[in-house]
């Protein structure tokens, strides 16, 4: 049984972490790049993570608990660089595909003007 | 901070250095200093956080699932043939205060379905949408909502300046 739910959680895992570089590769701008990895690769580590914790728990005698950390630690992380990337980006003028619409009145700083005005 | 929050802080960083080294004596040659700069630095960077423990009970469960369904939809719109995408960027107006919960709220809406935090001002947070034919502006209030409650806090409801 043990090993059912191991071989699920290590395949979904594969799964999820793949999609995410295929997102990464198929999504057209830089912005929506960010969205596979960060997602779909957290939730796939995640799911590996969990299946390391399972099978240590069960076959040793102690509890593992340096996955729930690394679980924990990738969760924080994740977004914080994906957000600072995406910061980078807005900072450095990367470009955004022309649909990409804005809906939100953005008046002050000038690289955020250039940010709406580049999106029709 | 009170002494007692900067002891609690020393004492959560020592069982993480307790835990990473498995317990190694040796090790906290090392470690002992380390703990106690960590927990200087956490002392002169964040300042003391109440949390709810009935939020975090409420937000655990509703986190999981949303961003196991994050990670479903952004896979879905990855392996379709023709990448359904309409994208666009929205402003949410901070309901939230200033400090830890708004970074927060950042980070996990950057996990939830769709959504990618891309900055937060003063007044607020911008974010970047796969779907823009989603209904994210009520989405982000009830992200908004459970982590004021991971935090205790009660979210006024006048909003300034409309």
């Amino acid at each position: 049984m043990l090993d059912w739910i191991l071989a699920a959680l290590v395949l979904v895992g594969a799964f999820f972490t793949l999609v995410g570089s295929v997102g990464l590769y198929k999504l057209p701008d830089f912005y929506m790049r960010l969205h596979g990895p960060t997602k779909a690769t957290t939730l796939g580590v995640g799911a590996i993570l969990i299946a390391s914790i399972l099978y240590f728990s069960f076959t040793t005698e102690a509890i593992s608990l340096h996955e729930v950390l690394v679980t924990l630690f990738l969760f924080i992380t994740a977004p914080v660089s994906a957000h600072l990337m995406a910061k980078a980006a807005l900072h450095a003028k990367s470009k955004q595909v022309s649909r990409t619409q804005c809906h939100a009145d953005f008046r002050q700083s000038g690289d955020v003007q250039d940010f709406s005005l580049r999106s029709k | 901070m009170s002494v007692s929050g900067f002891v609690f802080r020393t004492l959560m960083f020592a069982l993480l250095w307790w835990i990473l080294t498995e317990g190694d004596i040796n090790s906290w040659l090392v470690g002992a200093p380390v703990v106690v700069m960590a927990a200087l630095a956490s002392a002169a960077l964040l300042p003391p956080v109440s949390w709810s423990l009935s939020g975090i009970v409420l937000f655990i469960p509703f986190f999981l699932l949303r961003s196991l369904y994050g990670g479903v939809d952004v896979a879905m719109r990855a392996l379709h043939p023709q990448v359904p995408i309409s994208p666009g960027v929205f402003e949410h107006r901070w309901r939230l205060p200033p400090g830890l919960p708004r970074v927060f709220m950042a980070d996990t809406v950057s996990l939830l379905p769709g959504t990618l935090s891309t900055g937060l001002d003063d007044e607020h947070l911008r974010v970047h949408v796969l779907d823009q034919s989603g209904d994210y502006i009520s989405e982000l209030s009830v992200v908004e909502e459970k982590v004021a409650r991971l935090f205790g806090l009660n979210l006024h409801t006048d909003k300034r300046g409309e």
